[in-house]
């Protein structure tokens, strides 16, 4: 095991978390199982007692007037209703004495005749033999009016069935479990990072630098643990060499200065020298502390700000109906798009301003900052009254998600050197990605059971415990981010770059309205019109950023071919909008589950590689106005598409239904797509930069 | 209070499991009790769906509800048949109890709650709906009972406790939690057990290091790395005798510094 690397330990330590976690839940869950199984089959048994005794005593009255029970008319049309009323039973029967099937709904004669006349069914209390036949449990109830036993009357229930209502509490557990581990993988990386990684990472430039004699530095941020321990007694073996060399530069200036031998003086420098050309000491009268920022450093608490705002993602149109219906004459869909589209509205705008005031305050300092107008977004969303008020905590919230996530941003950025930007952006990327897996899926699971409102509040206190660990983790007395001021220019001349342009409208743009108009917008709507349950649109919405978890390391590597990468962001674009498509040919809830899967392939192939062309397309505007300011007007162009996407599909519904708006969605997505494909053909071709002259 | 690494982790995954079970224990169980209780109403709901249909029959063939004596018997009967029932009422559309399981409350009125269901527009689908809610401590399960011009007469409901379900569940419950008690016991203090061996390595080989820069520094000598040594050890045997270099270079030097003043 590699000490200052945390591979190795976070690795063991997993397979522990796994080991702790999944043993004793699979343990408890599956005795629960068969505890609640066993709960739910006398209440099923008396459902069946209930509806046989009632059509026994029909059958009883029959025969009171004198009808023999085999000339009984209309008994299968009687029994059907009951059926369709009932779906966990699945057949009526009734049979004479010696166990002949006379009337049948519901199942085929074949399978059931020959377990009644096999069945000892003669002495059959008043409360019913109960049987297993095949895949039913059936229950016998005589009818014997005056004593004597002229049929049975036979209720059949599904033996499945009471496993499949527990399947839904099964697939909670599972939801509940894989989020444990996303958020254990986590916070065992802020443990390792902050107490073991970190700090021996820091002892290790430490040590590094003490072996070429530089001395000039001790390690910072002692803790109480052995990795704290140990770093003390790095740093106080390195002060007291610092006090050792300090007494003798002291001595060595006490005989210069009171000495009248010059040879005495001379061989004293010579001394001086000696030491000061073997090693090197800090010249501010006590060694330097060390501190490193890392990427890792934010993750936890970008993990938390990010799950928490995931919570609301599987039911915020819902919710949205839930609050209000009307609003100056729009229409019911629009109501139910417009805090998305607002919410998105406020990132765009905020983020430019966001930048200037990192720029003065520093990342720690904007994200507390930024903490501020998201909980209070999130506790009033909560508590919402109407729309308008809705509309505008949910823009509050915007302007906090801005703030905290541009912070977290310039924090990596100020963290990693620019040869390796791209993997801090990987830790930002990859705790935003985990977030959402398990935020979206325990929001469902959450709201289901607490309800909306309460879900915002438990945002608003996983935002208040993002803080808490950013207040602890990073120095208040840390210098802001150590990125250097870019020069601002008008970033709207980019739009003179055709070639940005064009991927901005037809490829960024495009898929940002999907994004939004779709699974936010669209998804959480046409399911809940087929009766889906919170839970279950969680987990059908889940199914995005898990493809996008698995497709975007993949296409990161592709992206670094220059080659590749504008062949992903068309073949991104067209998977994405023919995704939307499906719904033409298949049925509703099928078709659905392949374009949130599609589109979770689109975005997974075309997001890196999308941002990686940037610099190449725009180099001299990438030059002229920063790489950071250029990169930030990418994504403030792309908020305007998350922005248009739901009011775009909210239009689309009155016109032609919520189906025919996610083919209406993915007809614009996919034509703008091949507008793109065919646009990058001529990438490579005419003069590289169009507005290098205007701009150098 | 200072903690160790293992104290660190143990007590990170103790949280973890501990919220985790005890989310999927509060989830599951209501999903459970949700799944449940719609069972137990679609029973009862069932036996309210016969009553109506006796009723409605009678309706039909031109009786007047207050008429249909035989509602009585009916109604005592199934009451007889389940000790969980609290009572069967069946009231008129004015929401006069015609008839009871408890024959002293017979001519009085219903709470005007329950008549909010039959209040939807005649011949709409509202009126002819089932309807529950909880009242008091009871749940109500009922259905409007129509006669054959689609009219609303009346309701029958069925009322049923509202603790039913945890009087049901609770030896169920009590036997989950001391299995939830023991399984979180026995993997809290499995975790913590495995965190102790996992990490006692890490702090063994920085006890390692610590000692061997305390001694080269105090004694002298080369700092031996472990033969096992990472990297990281190899670099921090160079730092101890780079320490320890930097030591008698200064040390001699200050003697030598010494020397010279006192030779003058």
């Amino acid at each position: 095991m590699k000490l200052d690397s945390s591979r190795s330990l976070l690795i063991r330590l997993f397979i522990l978390a796994v080991v702790v976690l999944v043993a004793p839940m699979t343990l408890i869950s599956l005795r629960a199982m068969g505890e609640f199984e066993q709960g739910m089959n006398p209440e099923m048994d008396k459902k069946a007692a209930a509806i046989g005794r009632d059509v026994a005593a029909q059958v009883d009255r029959a025969v009171g007037y004198g009808i023999p029970v085999d000339k009984l008319v209309g008994v299968e049309e009687f029994f059907a209703p009951v059926l369709t009323a009932n779906p966990e039973i699945r057949y009526l029967a009734i049979t004479d004495k010696i166990g002949r099937v006379l009337f049948l709904r519901g199942a085929e004669k074949d399978e059931l005749e020959p377990h009644y006349q096999a069945a000892d069914l003669e002495m059959s209390s008043a409360e019913g033999i109960k049987a297993s036949i095949g895949t039913y449990l059936d229950l016998a109830l005589p009818v014997a009016p005056r004593g004597n036993l002229i049929a049975h009357v036979h209720v059949g229930f599904d033996q499945g069935y009471v496993v499949s209502k527990l399947h839904d509490i099964l697939y909670d557990v599972l939801v509940v479990m894989a989020a444990s581990l996303i958020i254990a993988f986590e916070i065992l990386l802020f443990v390792v990072f902050f107490n073991v990684t970190g700090p021996l990472k820091l002892v290790g430039e430490v040590v590094e630098r003490a072996r070429h004699g530089d001395l000039s530095h001790v390690p910072g941020g002692a803790s109480g643990d052995e990795v704290g321990r140990f770093v003390r007694a790095v740093a106080a073996s390195i002060r007291n060499v610092d006090d050792l060399y300090r007494q003798l530069m002291a001595y060595i200036d006490e005989v210069r200065t009171a000495h009248f031998d010059k040879g005495v003086v001379e061989k004293v420098g010579d001394v001086e020298a000696r030491i000061s050309f073997q090693f090197r000491f800090s010249n501010t009268g006590k060694p330097l502390v060390l501190h490193q920022r890392r990427a890792t450093d934010i993750r936890l608490p970008l993990f938390l700000f990010v799950f928490a705002e995931e919570l609301s993602r599987a039911f915020m149109p819902l919710y949205v109906r839930e609050v209000g219906q009307s609003l100056f004459g729009l229409s019911p869909e629009m109501i139910m798009a417009l805090p998305i589209a607002v919410f998105m509205a406020c990132i765009a705008l905020a983020s430019p301003f966001s930048s200037r005031l990192i720029d003065r305050l520093g990342a720690r300092r904007v994200f507390l900052i930024g903490l501020v107008p998201a909980i209070a977004g999130y506790v009033m969303t909560g508590a919402a009254v109407g729309v308008i008020d809705l509309v505008l905590w949910r823009a509050i919230t915007g302007l906090g998600y801005a703030l905290v996530t541009m912070a977290c941003q310039s924090y990596i950025l100020g963290a990693n050197h620019h040869s390796n930007r791209s993997q801090g952006m990987g830790v930002f990327v990859g705790a935003v990605l985990t977030a959402s897996i398990c935020g979206t899926a325990m929001g469902g699971v959450l709201a289901e059971r607490v309800g909306f409102r309460a879900t915002f509040f438990v945002s608003a206190v996983l935002v208040l415990l993002a803080g808490i660990v950013i207040s602890h983790m990073l120095d208040s007395a840390a210098p802001p981010a150590a990125v250097a001021p870019q020069p601002r220019r008008n970033t709207m001349r980019l739009f003179t770059n055709w070639r940005f342009s064009v991927l901005m409208l037809f490829a960024a743009v495009p898929s940002k309205m999907a994004l939004t108009g779709f699974l936010f917008f669209l998804v959480p709507v046409i399911l809940t019109q087929g009766d889906w349950q919170v839970a279950e649109i969680a987990r059908m919405v889940v199914l995005y950023p898990l493809v996008m978890v698995v497709v975007l390391p993949l296409a990161a590597r592709l992206a670094e071919y220059p080659g590749w990468r504008i062949a992903l962001v068309a073949l991104g674009g067209l998977i994405g909008g023919g995704g939307l498509l499906t719904s033409l040919f298949l049925p509703s809830e099928l078709s659905m589950m392949i374009a949130i899967a599609a589109l979770g392939l689109s975005h997974g192939l075309s997001a890196s590689p999308q941002l990686a062309m940037i610099p190449d397309l725009c180099w001299t505007e990438c030059r002229n106005m920063g790489q950071t300011n250029v990169l930030a007007f990418v994504r403030l162009v792309e908020r305007i598409g998350s922005t248009v996407g739901p009011l775009l599909a909210a239009a689309f519904i009155p016109v032609w239904g919520v189906d025919g708006a996610v083919v209406a969605l993915g007809g614009v997505v996919l034509a703008m797509a091949v507008l793109f494909a065919g646009a990058s053909l001529a990438y490579g071709t005419g003069p590289h930069i169009e507005a290098e002259e205007d701009l150098a | 209070m200072s903690w160790s690494l293992a104290r660190k982790v143990s007590v990170a995954l103790f949280a973890i499991l501990l919220a985790t079970m005890l989310t999927t224990a509060v989830f599951g169980y209501y999903k459970f009790e949700d799944v449940l209780s719609s069972l137990v109403r679609s029973r009862y709901s069932f036996v309210v769906f016969t009553i109506k249909q006796k009723v409605e029959d009678s309706l039909n063939l031109g009786f007047s509800l207050r008429q249909i004596r035989q509602v009585q018997d009916v109604i005592e009967l199934e009451k007889a048949r389940d000790d969980q029932i609290h009572g069967i009422d069946v009231y008129d559309h004015n929401g006069e109890v015609l008839f009871d399981t408890d024959r002293g409350v017979m001519g009085s009125r219903v709470p005007a709650r329950w008549l909010e269901p039959l209040a939807s527009p005649s011949g709409t689908a509202g009126a002819t709906q089932p309807f529950s809610f909880i009242d008091e401590d009871a749940m109500v399960v009922g259905l409007p009972l129509v006669n054959s011009l689609g009219k609303v007469e009346g309701a029958v409901v069925l009322r049923y406790p509202e603790a039913y379900l945890e009087r049901e569940l609770g030896n169920l419950l009590g036997r989950l939690a001391l299995e939830f008690l023991t399984v979180l016991s026995a993997f809290a203090l499995a975790g913590t057990l495995a965190a102790y061996v996992l990490l006692r390595v890490v702090g063994r080989r920085l006890g390692a290091m610590e000692t061997t820069l305390a001694k080269v520094l105090a004694v002298g000598g080369e700092a031996v790395p472990n033969p096992n040594a990472d990297e990281f050890e190899l670099r921090f045997a160079e730092f101890c005798d780079k320490s320890r270099e930097a030591v008698e270079q200064i040390t001699e030097a200050s003697a030598e510094v010494e020397r010279l003043d006192r030779l003058a």
